[in-house]
């Protein structure tokens, strides 16, 4: 079986995941979004591993992995901060910033 | 057959470890029941009809989860370097020995500021 | 089974070059040294130790880095470029990291202490709140943190390979996310401010990691020479290539602030700790013009055909958008934001023509940048009343009667971002813009001068509003500075005059580090 599903596949889910980013209001789903756009990443890092036969694509996910947990925390550090502040998660009221 | 027999043995290993905990568990500790129990899926907390707190964790949970999550995670540098440990040699000995200190540096901070106390 | 051993055998350790690596290597330890501290010494201790630790680490980082000027090498098996260009980033980085972190460290002109919460898990207004803050908590986690995103900042200019760039940038980008939202005052706007810098930033590092990928299914290696010279022989799909090369570049240009990426960055400056603001206005932006100049000249040097004309197009709605957006804002910290989009701008415009003169004029125009924008951030955070900072513009009247000192400096430092003479801004736009012109990039040029009139404007026209306006009656006060933020703002103000009066030497030296290694 030929590796094209693969990469299809991989591009949808960063499809979805970048279009989640842009129409979800929630900010712990647009956060699950862009967790989605990463893996889709690591979809194509080693479906391309495969197809150059290669490991070098398998050990950039690992590093994907771990900056995506990183991330994870980082990120819901700061969304736990905001939400204790303002009891909602939607990027819609987070507007204080503006003109 | 023969590259097998380690496999063998280590899955016998754990199977022996795990009859054994069993075994001596049931053995050497003490028995006593309560409600909580003898509750189905018993874990140490009684069901109630509806969600506590709205459905919502309290945050100390967030803060375990992502405590668990980092440890974790790092364990996948170790899988590589286990596999390749024998032509890394002492370079890669001390290298891991290097990165594992530096992961115990975090779990050092988390345990003085005192995130793994639970209330 | 033979032949799974035999390949076991061929795995060689890697060579590890420590000695050029040491500047980053020396700053992470700081960082790491820094967690210990907070961990196992005793509050009242580790405000001096944190403190001395991050700039001594700096200091002598600094140091390595002049000792290892002149060296062009490649390190840690090929990921780590130790150039001309890496070398005097680095530098600039570090010397700006100094300066940001005597800011850091400011505890005299906030009744409360520094620019940080006390606590960033308390809940803003809560009576916790109210306790930590009357009893003086100050919080130190800062350094480590800043220490950390500074090791990022030294390593992503240096990255040779997409994957190291990759993990500096998130290194670079985490604790700068914790960081925005830390600030004393206004918290509320200070958490705002991190969440949107943390949820685009995260988006637009997804679309770099996903170009690495198509980058890497095109070359089947993330080594930028590698992928130069797949880019040469024509081997692969070049959709790939092109979609890859777009999406990686999408994630360097969010960095940079270049418009259309920019819309997080007036939210975040304004938002965040001032401290925080300057340090991010300077080196990060510094660092991300060093990886965009390494990934564009070094592995897509073949390409230049391709993202050059896009170039153009980006350089150009920069420096229009930075310059005339600006006129409209009302408060200082988002004006200043708006200046820095600008100046992107300016820097990209000395980026498109693919020449070491290019290369040179962008380094030289990022020191002079750098210093005059920790300089302004800072006399920022001196005027103040009884909230906290008085950001906004209409505060700001008459301030040269309250403060004919402050005044002063800040008029320096907004002539020098408009590029008056004998000041390092004018220096730097006149190399930049000569560096174009003689590219043949003289439409370019034409739009640069047009929007440094423009920016002119409404730099002068704070200046006006300081000099000749009269103080409102209960107006802010100009905070009197402890001997750290003053060193800072001395600092900046004497490098941007003296790179103003006689740049020939960093010119020199700028020119000197323009040759990449491949």
């Amino acid at each position: 079986m030929g590796t094209t599903p693969y990469l299809v596949l991989s591009a949808l889910l960063f499809t979805v995941g970048a279009v989640g980013v842009l129409l979800r209001r929630n900010a712990i789903v647009v956060f699950m979004c862009i967790e989605l756009m990463l893996n889709a990443a690591n979809l194509a890092f080693v479906t391309f591993a495969r197809l150059h036969g290669g490991l070098d694509g398998q050990v950039i996910a690992f590093f994907v992995m771990v900056v995506a947990a990183a991330e994870v925390v980082v990120g819901l550090a700061v969304i736990v901060a905001i939400f204790r502040t303002r009891r909602s998660a939607s990027v819609d009221d987070a507007s204080l910033l503006r003109y | 057959m023969q590259a097998y027999v380690p496999i063998i043995a280590l899955a016998a290993l754990a199977a022996g470890f795990a009859v054994f905990s069993i075994v001596a568990g049931a053995l050497s500790g003490p028995k006593r029941y309560n409600r909580a129990k003898l509750e189905s899926y018993e874990c140490g907390i009684e069901p109630t009809p509806q969600a506590v707190g709205g459905g919502r964790f309290p945050v100390k949970y967030y803060l375990t989860a992502m405590l668990f999550i980092i440890f974790d995670i790092e364990i996948i540098f170790l899988y590589p370097w286990a596999v390749r440990f024998d032509s890394l040699g002492v370079f890669g000995l001390v290298e891991m020995v290097l990165f594992i200190l530096t992961v115990f540096v975090a779990y050092a901070y988390v345990w003085r500021r005192g995130g793994l106390e639970w209330d | 089974m033979t032949a799974l051993t035999r390949q076991v055998t061929e795995i060689q350790s890697p060579t590890i070059e420590y000695g050029l690596l040491a500047p980053m290597l020396v700053v992470f330890g700081a960082a790491v040294l820094g967690v210990l501290v907070e961990a196992f010494l005793p509050r009242r201790v580790r405000y001096p130790v944190q403190v001395v630790l991050s700039l001594g680490a700096l200091a002598v980082a600094l140091g390595m880095v002049v000792t290892l000027a002149d060296r062009v090498e490649v390190a840690a098996e090929g990921s780590v470029a130790i150039d001309g260009p890496t070398l005097f980033i680095q530098g600039t980085v570090l010397a700006l990291s100094l300066l940001s972190v005597l800011l850091f460290a400011e505890r005299r002109v906030d009744p409360g202490g520094d620019a940080f919460a006390s606590a960033a898990s308390s809940l803003p207004g809560s009576e916790d709140e109210r306790t930590l803050t009357a009893q003086r908590v100050q919080q130190t986690e800062v350094y480590p943190l800043v220490m950390f995103s500074i090791g990022g900042m030294l390593l992503f200019p240096a990255s040779n390979d997409l994957l190291t760039m990759f993990v500096a940038l998130e290194v670079l980008s985490f604790p700068l996310y914790l960081l925005c939202g830390m600030a004393r005052r206004r918290r509320l706007l200070s958490q705002e401010a991190a969440v949107k810098y943390f949820l685009l930033g995260s988006f637009s590092s997804a679309f770099f990691i996903y170009g690495v990928a198509l980058l890497y299914g095109y070359a089947g290696s993330v080594r930028l020479s590698d992928i130069d010279r797949a880019v040469s022989e024509q081997v692969g799909s070049e959709g790939l290539l092109l979609a890859g090369v777009a999406l990686l570049t999408v994630g360097l240009l969010f960095k940079i602030a270049a418009v259309p990426f920019h819309a997080w960055t007036p939210d975040v400056y304004q938002g965040a700790p001032t401290p925080v603001t300057g340090f991010m206005a300077a080196c990060t932006k510094i660092a991300a013009f060093g990886a965009l100049l390494r990934v564009l000249y070094v592995g897509l040097g073949g390409l230049r055909l391709d993202w050059q004309p896009l170039l153009w197009a980006i350089a150009i709605l920069t420096m229009v958008v930075g310059a005339v957006v600006a006129l409209t804002q009302s408060d200082v910290k988002r004006m200043l934001a708006y200046s820095s989009i600008a100046h992107a701008g300016f820097v990209l415009t000395g980026m498109v023509v693919v020449e070491p003169a290019g290369i040179s004029s962008v380094l030289f125009y990022l020191a002079a940048y750098g210093f005059a924008t920790v300089g302004a951030f800072a006399v920022v955070s001196l005027v103040r009343d009884a909230g906290g900072e008085a950001t906004h513009l209409s505060r700001w009247a008459g301030l040269a009667k309250r403060s004919p000192l402050v005044a002063g400096v800040f008029t320096l430092f907004l002539l020098a971002f408009a590029g008056i003479p004998l000041t390092s801004g004018f220096v730097g736009k006149l190399v930049v813009f000569l560096a174009a012109w003689q590219g043949g990039a003289w439409p370019l040029v034409l739009v640069a001068v047009l929007a440094s009139a423009v920016a002119a404007f409404f730099y002068v026209r704070v200046i006006v509003l300081m000099y000749f306006s009269e103080p409102a009656p209960e107006g802010p006060t100009v905070a009197v500075p402890s001997p750290l933020t003053a060193a800072a703002i001395g600092l900046g103000a004497l490098v941007t005059v003296g790179l103003g009066v006689a740049p020939a030497p960093l010119l020199t030296l700028a020119e000197q580090a323009a040759v990449f290694v491949r």
